[in-house]
């Protein structure tokens, strides 16, 4: 089955891992159609980052298959590697290079011809207004900033695929619309989009797809509209991972 | 105020006193008073020279002082019982904190046992017969001088920790701690200099420069009692008390610098073109260059190797045996190597990145290679090349030249190797604090790197000392190149297959060969325990007393014999050029000369493997009984 033979972009099949005794992400199946822009919700410590992880082969799994276009990730990870983007959250970049260096060398890593990454990078770098700052280093760049050259590096190679851990998180609102913009214009040119995000309004506005992850299961998944089933994303994801908002009596030393 | 920050210290104090940290204090407590005991002997002492306890107290107060001074910074942060940090959202005046602060700088052991120490200055006063005026002196000097060294001990920290933040402060740094490392490991030289010393008392020089310095003033205030010179004994302690004052205004303005200033963001980077990166290998080796000019830790660890090698070739000079200046240049690749053994460590959870890229590691390992070679060759061939014009040492070339390239190409290939099969996880670059003292390092792995590049060069040596002139260099040149190019690529194999793993522990800091599970990914943010030197960071605290204690005997004493006793001599035997000093084979008959060598390298090997395998065995068992580096009793 190649690339282009199938319909799903990304397919995990029972991908399992443990910490300790605890089972961190049970048995988790999901299915990414391609062309989709898929939302990823969950509390924290559901399992997000390490389903992402699993899937684009930085951790591996005790159990299951995570496939890429048909690919197995962890079977024959240079070809599903060929075809996805990937922006994890929390982690180092290359810190003491400048945005323009990184994305160089990163692109010569990949074996890719000095004369058209050097091309894709100042476009990467101007779309992303990060060539203002052509002389500072990655390690002083701000939370947006850092985003953004994690999201021009994972998108230097042309992906198929893009893979991201809450890129959105601790962005300010105008980097955070320009990551939207292009996420949206990525997934209009035929590419398909997996982020994860505790903020709903952020999926509502962007996925066409959801799936709700609670203590490593995936608990609803699909159209955004069904998984909605007529509420807000909000209210629903509340009601399906079993939380509690604090009543009227409650807490009422609070008002002076 | 200082009252309560004194209740405050002592409540923390009495809190920190269980288990490990009570022992750690009792066993600091018990050296610095068998330090401070011995000070007071040698006050008391007769000795051949009246002037011989001043000077040799001059020398301990220094030595003392000096403690104080660099001990905070280089071997860990100071004493941050109660940080001014906490206490800057009430409203004290920085002047009023920093007068609480320094009240409660003199609550600790180390105070006291200083206090102890500086009482030599009493004890002297009353041997010497100086009379009651001079004693009386030598306890108000001795309360002065504690004053002074604690207040000078904070100001001096405080400012290293300003300056380490810049690559000055970084090369100063790496100097001071070459020195002392190069000095302890070759103080066989400065023997003989300390025992003449000792019979016919010090240089008149000497003498002088140690009274000058602040830590003599004590003595120089007693002395000029005993003798009636009031002016004198004025001027000093006066002098004393003024210096305390100094100090502690600097750092309470320092102080205030702290708690109100932010780090200023880097200054803009120097870009190069680095058009000669035109591949994946040249990119790597080209974005490794960058790190070794804009990292501080790594540009603090080549100052260093070079201070180092300079140092420990230069000081038996003093004793004119210039026996180790043409290996200068090896002296440095060798410790460039042990100190670079670290790379993925470093960078940290930055492999993800790699991970993504298929057939990355490969390029990866080739890269960083290259670019050791690249920072490390050009040094060590001038260094190696000046040095024997400088001494006239032609002679030596067959092993130089066999030596050398076997160094380079074994160093190329052990730094990565072990930077894959043991790296040393560090919280990630832009998580570290500005202050590169706060990365410590992993001393295990420096004697490894150490001791697997030396053995690299082994087939070099036994070419040169059986073979042909020709055998030796060639032997050198191919075997270098063949120890790059075979732990490279079992470094690029292991790499490739073990990604995910070493990403694990560099995210999370333990390894994954403990039976105990590693942490849950945490959404990023991993703030790992800086590596310290702590007998549980070994593994030791597991071993019964007998064995730690002969671990920790063996690895410190194992260098005597090794190379103090054993490869020291061996090469001026080799050389010709023989200075008897203390080394044991050269003062016996001929024929008993090598063997002695011999069994002396034998019996350090001994020790060292022994220690290291003992030592090793309950690292093993400490990871695989899972107890946290930092776990609580």
């Amino acid at each position: 089955m190649g690339p282009s033979s199938t319909d799903t972009a990304l397919r995990l099949a029972a991908l399992t891992k443990t910490f300790g005794r605890k089972p961190v992400v049970d048995h988790i199946d999901l299915e990414v159609p391609r062309g989709s822009f898929y939302g990823l919700v969950g509390p924290n410590g559901a399992g997000k980052t390490t389903s992402l992880s699993m899937a684009v082969g930085l951790l591996r799994p005790d159990g299951g298959r995570a496939e890429i276009f048909g690919l197995d990730v962890w079977a024959d990870p240079a070809r599903a590697k060929e075809l996805i983007g990937v922006l994890p959250d929390g982690l180092s970049m290359p810190e003491r290079l400048t945005g323009r260096e990184l994305l160089r060398f990163t692109g010569l890593l990949r074996g890719m011809d000095l004369k058209e990454v050097e091309r894709r990078a100042g476009e990467l770098l101007t779309v992303l207004e990060l060539d203002r700052a052509e002389r500072t280093l990655v390690m002083e760049y701000s939370t947006g900033m850092r985003k953004k050259i994690g999201l021009a590096a994972a998108l230097l190679h042309a992906p198929r695929l893009l893979v991201l851990d809450e890129p959105l998180e601790a962005v300010d609102p105008v980097s955070a619309a320009t990551i939207k913009a292009i996420l949206q214009r990525f997934v209009r040119g035929g590419g398909s989009v997996v982020f994860s995000s505790h903020v709903m309004a952020v999926v509502e506005q962007l996925c066409d797809h959801v799936a709700v992850i609670a203590s490593g299961r995936v608990v609803a998944s699909g159209p955004l509209r069904a998984v909605r089933a007529g509420r807000s994303l909000e209210e629903r994801f509340v009601s399906l991972v079993g939380g509690r908002i604090p009543e009227v009596g409650e807490l009422a030393w609070l008002s002076s | 105020m200082a009252v309560l920050l004194i209740q405050m210290k002592l409540a923390v104090l009495r809190h920190s006193m269980t288990g490990r940290r009570a022992a750690q204090m009792i066993t600091g407590a018990l050296t610095g008073s068998a330090l401070a005991g011995g000070l007071i002997v040698v006050a008391g002492r007769d000795h051949p020279l009246a002037s011989l306890p001043f000077d040799l107290l001059g020398v301990g107060f220094a030595l003392w002082t000096a403690g104080w001074l660099l001990g905070p910074a280089l071997f860990g942060g100071g004493d941050e019982t109660l940080r001014p940090e906490h206490f800057s959202l009430l409203s004290f005046t920085p002047r009023r904190l920093a007068a609480g602060l320094a009240g409660a700088a003199f609550v600790g052991v180390a105070p006291l046992v200083t206090l102890v120490a500086f009482s030599a200055l009493v004890v002297v006063a009353a041997k010497a017969g100086l009379g009651a005026a001079a004693t009386a002196v030598g306890v108000l000097a001795a309360v002065l001088q504690l004053v002074m060294c604690v207040l000078a001990s904070r100001l001096v920290t405080a400012v290293l920790g300003q300056v380490m933040r810049s690559k000055a402060g970084a090369a100063l740094a790496a100097l001071v701690s070459a020195v002392i490392l190069a000095g302890l490991h070759s103080s066989w030289v400065l023997s003989p200099l300390a025992q003449a010393a000792l019979r016919t008392g010090f240089p008149d020089p000497f003498s002088t420069w140690i009274a000058a310095l602040p830590s003599g003033w004590g003595l120089v205030a007693v002395r000029a009692a005993g003798h009636g010179q009031w002016p004198t004994v004025a001027a000093a302690l006066t002098g004393l008390a003024a210096l305390g004052v100094v100090c502690w205004y600097g750092w309470a303005a320092l102080l205030k610098r702290r708690l109100t200033t932010r780090r200023a963001s880097g200054r803009p980077a120097r870009v190069a073109s680095g058009a000669w990166a035109k591949g994946p290998m040249t990119a790597v080796a080209a974005r490794e260059l960058r790190t070794w000019s804009r990292d501080l830790l790594r540009f603090h660890y080549l100052v260093f190797a070079l201070c180092y090698a300079l140092a420990f070739c230069l000081l038996p000079l003093a004793i004119d045996a210039p026996i180790f200046l043409p290996w200068t240049g090896a002296v440095f690749a060798l410790w460039v190597a042990a100190i670079s053994a670290n790379l993925y460590g470093e960078d940290g959870t930055e492999l993800w990145g790699k991970m993504m890229i298929p057939d990355a590691a490969r390029h990866d390992v080739r890269g960083r290679q290259l670019a050791w070679l690249l920072v490390t060759a050009p040094p060590t061939l001038v260094l190696t090349a000046a040095m024997v014009v400088f001494t006239g040492e032609f002679d030596l070339w067959p092993w130089l030249a066999a030596l050398v390239p076997a160094l380079l190409g074994g160093g190329a290939g052990v730094t990565v190797l072990v930077s894959v099969l043991r790296p040393v996880p560090l919280a990630d670059p832009h998580r570290r604090g500005g202050n590169l003292l706060e990365n410590g390092t992993d001393f295990a792995q420096v004697l490894l790197v150490l001791i697997l590049t030396a053995a690299t060069a082994a087939p070099a040596y036994f070419a040169v000392r059986l073979g042909p002139v020709w055998a030796g260099p060639v032997t050198g040149l191919v075997g270098g190149a063949a120890m790059a190019w075979l732990l490279g690529r079992l470094a690029a194999t292991r790499l490739e297959s073990s990604a995910p793993e070493l990403l694990l522990h560099l995210r999370t800091g333990v390894s994954p060969k403990r039976r105990r599970p590693a942490p849950a990914l945490d959404r990023g943010r991993p703030h790992l325990p800086k590596p310290d030197l702590g007998l549980e960071k070994l593994g030791l605290d597991l071993a019964p007393t007998g064995r730690r204690a002969y671990v920790i005997a063996s690895l410190t004493l194992c260098w005597v014999p090794l190379v103090a006793q054993g490869i020291v001599p061996a090469l001026m035997l080799t050389t010709g050029q023989i200075t008897r000093s203390w080394f044991l084979a050269l003062h016996l008959p001929q024929h008993l000369q090598w063997p002695t060598v011999i069994a002396m390298i034998a019996l350090g090997l001994v020790l060292l493997t022994t220690g290291l395998g003992i030592g090793l065995y309950y690292l093993a068992k400490s990871r695989r009984d899972g107890i946290e580096p930092d776990g609580g009793p």
